[in-house]
């Protein structure tokens, strides 16, 4: 097995963009990361893309292939991969065990999801296709929904609080109004959103007991990135490569109802502990994370999982900043699902992409963590029932 | 009352419970299954108050729960209830089959959960 690098990534940003199409957008995000990695003008082996919901929201199947001959990268061999909210990181795992295997030396990924041109209702039950469709989807359980059954029953084990709650989606909004990328960037207070008699209207209950605020928002976006035998990256690109350090996927039972304990993300740990094998590091070595907190439980719930607290702590670490820039590890310093935003299909990609930049110490010093050498992701596909953990590491081995 | 019309599926090697259907047993890989239809009333195990729903419900909220029969089965259903005010996790609930949905005008029917 060849070790594997990222050595071009681009991103567009994420929020309402009704004048681009779905492959309009998996393009732009495309032609930044080969103009990223110094590829403007040659090929890509392979092509690999993210996406969930082109066939339901677009009407718009076989995306891998308009996108091929969109950036005339023919004949390159093209996929789409869907694997609900974690197509992202699935799409790249295809793509380094394509490049790792010695099959192809040049690999583009590119993923994202268009989501804003149907009403609320639309994106609503589209996402609610992964749900089980059988047993949950025609009670109109929505993702929302079982983030909120979750959330109740982590308040009910470990005593989390709305004020940690609060307390993450005020970070991400925060580090989202610095990043120009993120879809929200409004800076919004625990007055505003849950101390105040008009909090009530602020921040209404959405899945009780979350409320508005501690969701992400339905977001169109794209992000790519370019893959590359390590030994190769020095002959391709004058960026610093990244190694792809390790990777772990796991998963869970399809509904909630069949955990044993419904607040074990098992899949988390799973995928967390095959990536920190696999790049033989440990949580404490890990500079700075991308967690999938499309509901702001799910940051705290994650960063237990893949050991970086203990379960429980979580919350208290959010509330002590051990969670911001500059505390013990940071999370979501791009702001996160919470205000990048979550087009499906992109984010585990996007995820990757803002590692990069990270690890590069290619960001602005209000968004950058110092001297970076390490980074994790997490992609949650369903409830946690597929996850994707990935760890980078700055320049090789 | 109308039956309520699942079925659950008890591995006859480990006795582990499944619903929906697996074809190999979570627990052991058994394959062999004895069909289980649910009794009695249902534990309420977790629940929300669901605000923002999908297309094909006109209802304000939906109050979603999670609970487990008296045999064992664990199933998620609508609690008929017009607020959260007095349900609690652990509470005991009726269940019936009843129509959860409707589409195109045509009633889907699936389980409801309502307090005592």
């Amino acid at each position: 097995m060849r070790d594997v690098a990222i050595i071009g990534v681009g991103m567009i940003p994420f929020g309402r963009r009704d004048e681009d199409t779905l492959v309009d957008m998996l393009a732009y995000a495309s032609m930044h990361a080969l103009d990223d990695a110094g590829l403007g003008d040659k090929g890509v082996d392979a092509v690999y893309v993210a996406n969930m919901g082109g066939g339901i929201l677009q009407h718009q199947t076989a995306v891998a292939s308009a996108l091929v001959d969109r950036l005339s990268l023919l004949p390159a061999a093209a996929d789409t991969v869907e694997n609900g909210p974690a197509s992202g990181a699935s799409a790249v795992k295809n793509g380094v065990l394509a490049v790792a295997s010695g099959y192809y030396d040049t690999v583009l990924v590119a993923g994202g999801e268009k989501m804003r041109e149907v009403t609320g209702w639309k994106a609503t039950d589209f996402v609610a296709t992964l749900t089980h469709p059988e047993v949950e989807y025609p009670y109109g359980v929505t993702l929302p929904g079982m983030a909120g059954i979750f959330t109740r029953l982590y308040m009910e084990k470990y005593g989390l609080t709305r004020e940690m709650l609060v307390a993450v989606a005020i970070k991400n909004q925060a580090m989202g109004a610095l990043n120009p990328y993120a879809h929200v960037e409004m800076l919004i207070t625990q007055e505003g959103i849950l101390d105040s008699p008009h909090s009530v209207v602020n921040n209404p209950a959405m899945a009780d007991p979350l409320h508005l605020y501690d969701a992400c928002p339905v977001s169109d976006g794209a992000a790519a990135l370019i893959l590359c035998p390590l030994e190769m990256a020095q002959e391709l690109t004058k960026n610093v490569p990244i190694l792809v350090a390790g990777f772990g996927q796991a998963t869970d039972t399809h509904t909630l109802q069949e955990r044993e304990d419904p607040t074990d993300l098992k899949a988390v740990t799973l995928a967390a502990q095959q990536a920190f094998k696999r790049a033989n590091l440990k949580p404490s070595d890990i500079d700075v994370a991308e967690l999938h907190d499309a509901f702001t439980i799910l940051e705290i719930a994650e960063s237990e999982h893949v050991g970086f607290f203990k379960k429980g702590e979580g919350g208290k670490a959010v509330l002590a900043g051990k969670t911001k820039l500059g505390g013990q590890i940071p999370i979501n310093v791009s702001g996160g699902l919470k205000a990048r935003g979550h087009p499906v299909g992109g984010t585990g990609v996007a995820q990757l992409v803002d590692l990069t930049w990270q690890l590069r110490h290619e960001l602005p010093k209000e968004r950058q963590v110092k001297n970076a050498k390490t980074g994790l992701s997490v992609n949650f596909g369903g409830f946690g029932n597929n996850v994707l953990c990935f760890i980078l590491k700055r320049g090789g081995k | 009352m109308n039956e309520i019309k699942i079925t659950a599926y008890k591995c006859k090697k480990c006795g582990h419970i499944h619903y929906p259907k697996h074809e190999r047993c979570l627990k052991c890989k058994g394959r062999e299954f004895e069909e289980l239809k649910p009794e009695g009333n249902v534990k309420l195990l977790a629940y929300t108050q669901q605000f923002n729903l999908p297309w094909g419900f006109d209802e304000r909220f939906l109050i979603i729960g999670i609970a487990q029969f008296e045999n064992g089965i664990k199933a998620l259903g609508q609690i008929k209830a017009e607020s959260l005010e007095g349900i609690k996790t652990g509470m005991v609930l009726k269940p019936s089959w009843e129509p959860v949905r409707y589409v195109y005008g045509e009633p889907v029917y699936g389980l409801k959960f309502e307090p005592l």
